[in-house]
């Protein structure tokens, strides 16, 4: 399967800012925290077809969100803005700090054909372990 | 009825210019505002919880009430977290119920700009006001940080673009410098950028604290950044009139964290040799600023104390939430004006899921949909009343401009009778 691999970084976007004000349940929030940035060369390197499901693998964990190119990103940099899909593949040590390491991070990116998107109550059962 | 000056409670740079027009208790028209901004003031009555919940069930204040009293009682490690984006009443309140209950409490500064706290404990700080920086600075860096996405008008209002009493040319006048691990809407605006390796920015912070020095590095890079680039951003560094390094959390949430603060505080104390130089810390959420500054106040330390003993102790990585709830230690929360589900990493998080959550909030959050207890509140500097602490240090009063649907009350209201519940039942 193809693969590419990253260095992840989190944040904050303008976008996740007016959604999250708008209501974590509206579509501008959920789109803006659901779909990882990746690069260009990396997406074309794995084929990806628009619309096509990614998934972001970290030693952590893994997760499946949608992907949006950014040329602003230069090759083997993905970002993840900050949320429950992104919190998925962080891990929650933080070597005594109190704060988990949230931006480059290892990660690998592989396209997710058949697979879909969970939605935002489904992340949510499956903190619960209902899933 | 326009109100004018009113204070944007979102983020860190509380924009106190605001014009707000209410009709009928709602907001028809906003101007001054960022996106972000706008989208608060326009959105504010939108998608708004309707009622206290108990186990997802409607329920009355009153009962909502007696119920997160009962949780909070009866747990041996309650954690009470959030405070950042409500009023410092509120987070008052919320000092006292921790006390009250002998458990943790924390603020989201622990995921955000608690690695800068860490550091400048250690080492202090360097700092002035917004207004004086807007006022002198010639040299503005930005490292780790991306206003035009988080901090919309800071650019603005506060550190490149306005013309000040020793800057009156505005941005022809000051040097702007970006340093990050990739280009962003703030590079794109600056004179220079500087590219910097992953995961190694102490390295090149060490490397111009020697320049800065005069040492001479045998080396032709450093973090990616070649020596000349280096050497260059020393000399520049050095020759500003009035320097600052606006940083964000590019420093605090990758490698080294705390040490990358601390190193870019030596990098500034260095400066001041031979120059006025600053270092501020970009806050995020609105009264971030405000819940260290009243937790220190009331217990001695900022975030990450503990009362288990009955008297408040320090320890961040021990008593900070992220890892009270991925070691599964935390018995029951009590958050407020946050939602750490949706920011934590997913062990702390499905701890959280696990524990009976009372959450004080205006709309539905993940953090909510996993709460036993949710409780709707007035908005701080729309519906309520109250102070914040802005990026810099400085508190504004917020403004109530209308009132909050009916049967709604403040945060401080509802921590208040929550307090008098533990304290014995008569709610004062």
């Amino acid at each position: 399967m193809k693969q590419v691999k990253v260095t992840l970084v989190s944040g904050r976007t303008m976008r996740q800012g007016i959604g999250l004000e708008e209501g974590k349940q509206s579509e501008g929030y959920l789109q803006s925290v659901r779909t990882v940035m990746l690069c260009p060369e990396d997406a074309s390197a794995l084929g990806l077809a628009e619309g096509q499901p990614v998934k972001v693998s970290t030693g952590n964990g893994m997760v499946v969100v949608h992907w949006a190119s950014d040329k602003s990103l230069g090759k083997g940099m993905a970002f993840f803005p900050y949320g429950p899909w992104a919190n998925q593949v962080y891990a929650s040590s933080t070597d005594g700090t109190g704060m988990p390491i949230l931006k480059g991070i290892d990660a690998a990116i592989t396209p997710a054909e058949g697979e879909r998107v969970l939605s935002l109550s489904e992340i949510v059962e499956s903190l619960k372990g209902d899933l | 009825m326009k109100h004018e000056d009113v204070i944007c409670p979102f983020c860190g740079c509380l924009c106190d210019d605001i014009e707000v027009t209410v009709e009928n208790g709602h907001i028809s028209d906003v101007k001054n505002a960022c996106g972000i901004s706008r989208s608060k003031f326009l959105n504010h009555g939108a998608n708004r919880i309707a009622s206290p919940m108990i186990d997802g069930k409607e329920a009355t204040l009153e009962e909502a009430v007696k119920e997160a009293g009962c949780i909070l009682s009866a747990a041996r490690r309650p954690l009470v977290y959030g405070l950042s984006s409500t009023e410092c009443g509120a987070i008052g309140k919320a000092v006292e119920i921790a006390e009250a209950t002998g458990g943790a409490l924390d603020n989201t500064s622990s995921v955000c700009h608690g690695p800068t706290i860490l550091a400048l404990q250690q080492v202090g700080e360097s700092k002035a006001t917004l207004g004086e920086i807007r006022n002198r600075a010639d040299l503005v860096i930005f490292w780790g940080s991306n206003p035009t996405e988080a901090h919309i008008r800071h650019i603005a209002r506060y550190s490149a673009m306005p013309k000040g009493m020793y800057v009156p040319e505005g941005r022809k006048g000051r040097k702007i410098i970006v340093v990050d691990i990739r280009d962003t809407g703030t590079s794109k605006l600056a004179d220079q950028f500087i590219k910097v390796q992953p995961n190694r920015d102490f390295e090149l912070l060490q490397a111009l604290r020697a320049s800065v020095r005069g040492q001479s590095l045998k080396v032709s890079e450093v973090a990616g950044v070649p020596i000349e680039q280096v050497v260059d951003l020393a000399n520049q560094m050095k020759e500003a009139r009035f320097g600052v390094v606006f940083f964000g959390l590019g420093l605090t949430q990758s490698d080294g964290r705390h040490m990358n603060i601390d190193a870019a505080v030596g990098l500034v104390a260095e400066l001041n040799r031979h120059t006025k130089f600053l270092l501020t810390p970009m806050r995020g959420h609105y009264n971030v600023g405000g819940a260290n500054t009243v937790t220190t106040w009331q217990t001695g330390y900022p975030y990450a104390v503990d009362f288990s003993r009955g008297y408040p102790r320090y320890n961040p990585g021990e008593y900070t939430s992220v890892d009270l709830l991925a070691g599964g230690e935390a018995d029951a929360a009590l958050v407020i004006a946050s939602d750490p589900v949706s920011n934590f990493p997913a062990d702390a998080a499905r701890h959280l899921a696990k524990i009976p959550v009372v959450t004080l909030e205006q709309k539905t959050t993940p953090t909510t949909m996993v709460s036993r207890v949710v409780i709707p509140v007035a908005t701080a500097g729309l519906e309520a009343e109250g102070t914040a602490y802005r990026m810099d240090g400085v508190p504004i009063r917020l403004r109530k401009l209308f009132e909050p649907p009916p049967g709604v009350r403040s945060d401080e209201e509802v921590l208040t009778m929550i307090l008098g519940e533990l304290k014995g039942g008569s709610g004062q």
